[in-house]
């Protein structure tokens, strides 16, 4: 059994008036093209930068990220 | 363009100045191996002329890309790129090395003149090197691409 991480990042980036990837890239210290991938599920962030992402949102990390389990 | 990083605007730029660069250098070394002038003198100038080239096009490279899209530090996922393409280069590094230390031992054992030269293993450590270079900035660009 193996696990996948998902996210919520583009949702809640673009929930109520919305935020800009470069926005919050600067609010969590990381390049807009490291917000893109993780958005695109080709990164998954450290703990620190997905704590912070989450704190930005306003939300508990577990509602931001998921693990997802997969078959393999 | 615009959604590559400064790293991944590098990495494209050293590695097709590095594959241009490198092909001129070995076409240089192959043409003087043929006239049977490839001796220590003319390699060092060789290889010091296009070392030089590929330090200015590189320089001149990422003044232009910097000047324009603006330079940018690097954060967690770029190490972690940098970490594993290096990592990988490493080894072929490694393995490369080998070879070459082993076909010398080989040549020596069977007295084939050829794998004492040194010219010969000058252009394989050169080789070795270069092959490296690319690997490392293949990954980093095909990581920066796909994902990691």
């Amino acid at each position: 059994m193996g696990g996948a991480i998902t996210n919520r990042v583009r949702e809640l980036r673009q929930r109520g008036e919305g935020m800009t990837q470069q926005k919050l890239a600067e609010a969590v210290g990381v390049s807009r093209q490291t917000i893109i991938a993780i958005e695109s599920g080709r990164y998954s962030p450290s703990l620190e930068v997905a704590l912070k992402i989450a704190r930005e949102f306003g939300e508990p990390v577990e509602v931001v990220f998921e693990l997802v389990t997969t078959a393999d | 363009m615009s959604s590559m990083s400064f790293q991944e605007k590098s990495a494209w730029g050293t590695l097709v100045s590095l594959l241009v660069i490198g092909a001129l250098y070995f076409s240089s070394v192959w043409n003087l191996w043929r006239a049977e002038q490839l001796h220590m003198a003319a390699m060092f100038g060789l290889s010091v002329g296009f070392t030089i080239l590929l330090t200015v096009v590189l320089v001149g490279y990422h003044l232009i890309v910097a000047a324009i899209s603006g330079g940018q530090d690097e954060d967690e996922r770029d190490r972690l790129i940098g970490w594993r393409a290096g990592n990988s280069s490493g080894i072929v590094l490694g393995v490369a090395v080998i070879s070459i230390v082993l076909m010398i031992i080989a040549g020596g054992m069977v007295d084939d003149p050829f794998w004492q030269q040194p010219v010969v293993i000058a252009n394989a450590l050169m080789l070795a090197v270069l092959l490296s270079m690319i690997v490392e900035l293949a990954l980093t660009i095909w990581f920066h691409r796909k994902g990691i």
